[in-house]
């Protein structure tokens, strides 16, 4: 008995000690800085204090007033959930579609598999170099292609320069980047799908459709869940992608709340009103993520 | 069986259109990397180079060699965060996996909801924070800012493979008179060795990717990143 309770109390120091480095790290490089930057947005915060050395005064909520005021932040907001809905419905049916096609036993299941992963494992940057040159406005490939299918009709196309094309063509470059691990992730969930209820349901005459949406999806269930989530909150915090592709513009179509607040902080030097920004995007992200799991726990099959 | 043909047919339409999708600009980089700079540039585009050379290749050697800079501070920056998080991550897995403390749920309430935290709001406390400890514009402070970003994830994921090692197997090892040390290090860690490589993998490729924290926290040109690097020289020509 005393053995016991020396492995115990042997234990619990034992773990704390394996949990410092990664508490230190958190602690310092994400919690603090976290806490930080909620207060500065508070504060009347600009470079010149770093330089200085000068802490940040208290300056009555006037960056909060100064945002609700001016409709950057309404329009940063629409334009970030519109992308977060646009990317993560095409990238999940489309995500869908090839992973069950992938299972299906066609011919070469095994090498298209691998292929399909090379978009992912590209870096964001140079994804966003590749759309940006099939874009260009005026020798890029996608304007020769719609010059082509409108035969000649529409000869000047500039995805990325029109403000209500823009969203749609950076959606593009995010798409082509993402699809590959939500498809591999959907695909590890079919191989969980039990064969014979597949099989009781045939013989039952349950049609394919049927099958699928009382069937493969329910069991999917929890696979889709942590895909669609991890999706929500990469596509909710995109920047470089944006910034690359078209920096917010033209005219704010692109202006997401990432590109909102980096400008505010680091372009226009304020970093109070920037730490205002990421404040409000924190909550809507935090609601976002708290209403998606609530919806989703009523669909659990469990 | 005519449905089944259809189906067929679909499926393999299905396919084609979406792989078309994902590999032609793959293509189309390699193609335009071949073209000479006329063609390139040329309008209606060519899907094949005309007359394939390879200067595009030689001047990346001889003019533009400044890139290799950026590439070497890219592989010294995202070895040693993989290393280090795939360090920290078996450190912390291993206890989240095995024992239920207090800190051990608190500790993973931490690490997931930092998953939720953006960047930029980081970005803006590190910038006066670390510039307060001069660690800003260094590249320590830069691999310290992105493995904390990329720890939890890993931490996370290390913790699953540990679960799946049996209890019993250190128990035994226990009974064997076998310290604690000896127990993770000889006998556990062993067993979650692809767990480990997927764990460093992961954290490779994601700092291969950074961008934001590259861009706040580092100025001199001398240790800037690729895909900085690349966003700066580039982006001019095509916007």
């Amino acid at each position: 008995m005393r053995k016991l309770n020396s492995k115990n109390r042997g234990d619990r120091i034992y773990s704390f000690c394996l949990l410092i480095p990664a508490f230190l790290l958190a602690l310092f490089f994400i919690l603090i800085p976290i806490v930080d930057s909620v207060i500065k947005s508070f504060q009347d915060f600009k470079v010149k204090n770093i330089i200085s050395g000068k802490p940040g005064v208290w300056n009555n909520f006037a960056n909060y007033i100064k945002l609700f005021a001016s409709n950057a932040l309404g329009n940063a907001v629409v334009n970030t959930f519109v992308f977060v809905v646009f990317v993560i419905v095409f990238q999940f049916v489309l995500g869908m579609a090839l992973a069950l096609v992938l299972n299906s036993n066609i011919k070469g299941a095994r090498f298209f598999r691998s292929i399909m992963m090379t978009p992912w494992v590209v870096p964001t940057v140079i994804s966003a170099l590749i759309w940006m040159w099939l874009f260009q406005p005026q020798y890029g490939l996608v304007k020769y292609l719609v010059s082509l299918v409108t035969f000649g009709k529409v000869t000047e196309f500039a995805m990325l320069n029109q403000p209500d094309s823009a969203l749609t063509g950076v959606g593009i470059a995010a798409l082509w980047k993402q699809i590959p691990l939500m498809t591999l992730l959907l695909l590890a969930g079919l191989q969980n799908v039990p064969d014979d209820i597949q099989e009781a349901a045939m013989i039952d005459g349950a049609s394919k459709t049927r099958r699928f949406f009382s069937i493969t999806m329910p069991y999917m269930a929890s696979v889709i869940k942590i895909a669609v989530s991890m999706s929500i909150i990469e596509n909710f915090k995109q920047f470089p992608l944006f910034w690359t592709m078209t920096g917010g513009g033209p005219d704010g179509a692109t202006t997401n709340l990432a590109i909102l607040s980096y400008r505010e902080a680091f372009v226009s030097m304020n970093l109070g009103s920037g730490a205002a920004v990421t404040t409000i995007w924190m909550l809507l992200m935090i609601i976002t993520v708290g209403i998606y799991n609530k919806c989703f726990r009523t669909y659990d099959m469990t | 069986m005519k449905g089944r043909t259809l189906s067929k047919v679909l499926c393999y339409i299905i396919l084609a259109v979406i792989l078309l999708f994902l590999l032609f600009p793959i293509y189309w980089m390699l193609a335009t990397s071949f073209k000479t700079n006329m063609e390139a540039y040329m309008y209606p585009p060519t899907f094949f180079p005309n007359e394939t050379t390879v200067d595009a290749y030689i001047s990346l050697f001889t003019v533009n060699n400044q890139f290799f800079v950026y590439y070497i501070n890219n592989f010294i920056v995202s070895g040693i965060t993989a290393i280090i998080c795939t360090l920290f991550a078996v450190f912390t897995g291993y206890a989240l996996a095995r024992f239920h403390f207090k800190w051990t749920v608190i500790m993973s309430g931490i690490l997931l909801s930092t998953q939720m935290f953006p960047i930029v709001s980081r970005m803006i406390s590190l910038y006066s924070l670390m510039s307060k400890v001069h660690l800003i514009n260094t590249m320590p402070g830069l691999i310290l800012a992105i493995s904390a970003a990329q720890l939890p994830f890993c931490a996370m994921l290390m913790s699953s493979f540990f679960a799946s090692v049996p209890k019993e197997l250190e128990e035994a090892a226990y009974v064997d008179g076998a310290g604690r040390g000896t127990i993770l290090f000889k006998i556990i860690t062993p067993l979650v060795k692809p767990g480990m490589l997927a764990v460093g993998i992961y954290a490779f490729l994601m700092t291969w990717d950074d961008y934001l924290h590259a861009a706040t926290l580092i100025q001199t040109d001398g240790l800037r990143t690729l895909s900085i690097g690349i966003a700066l020289r580039y982006l001019g020509e095509l916007s």
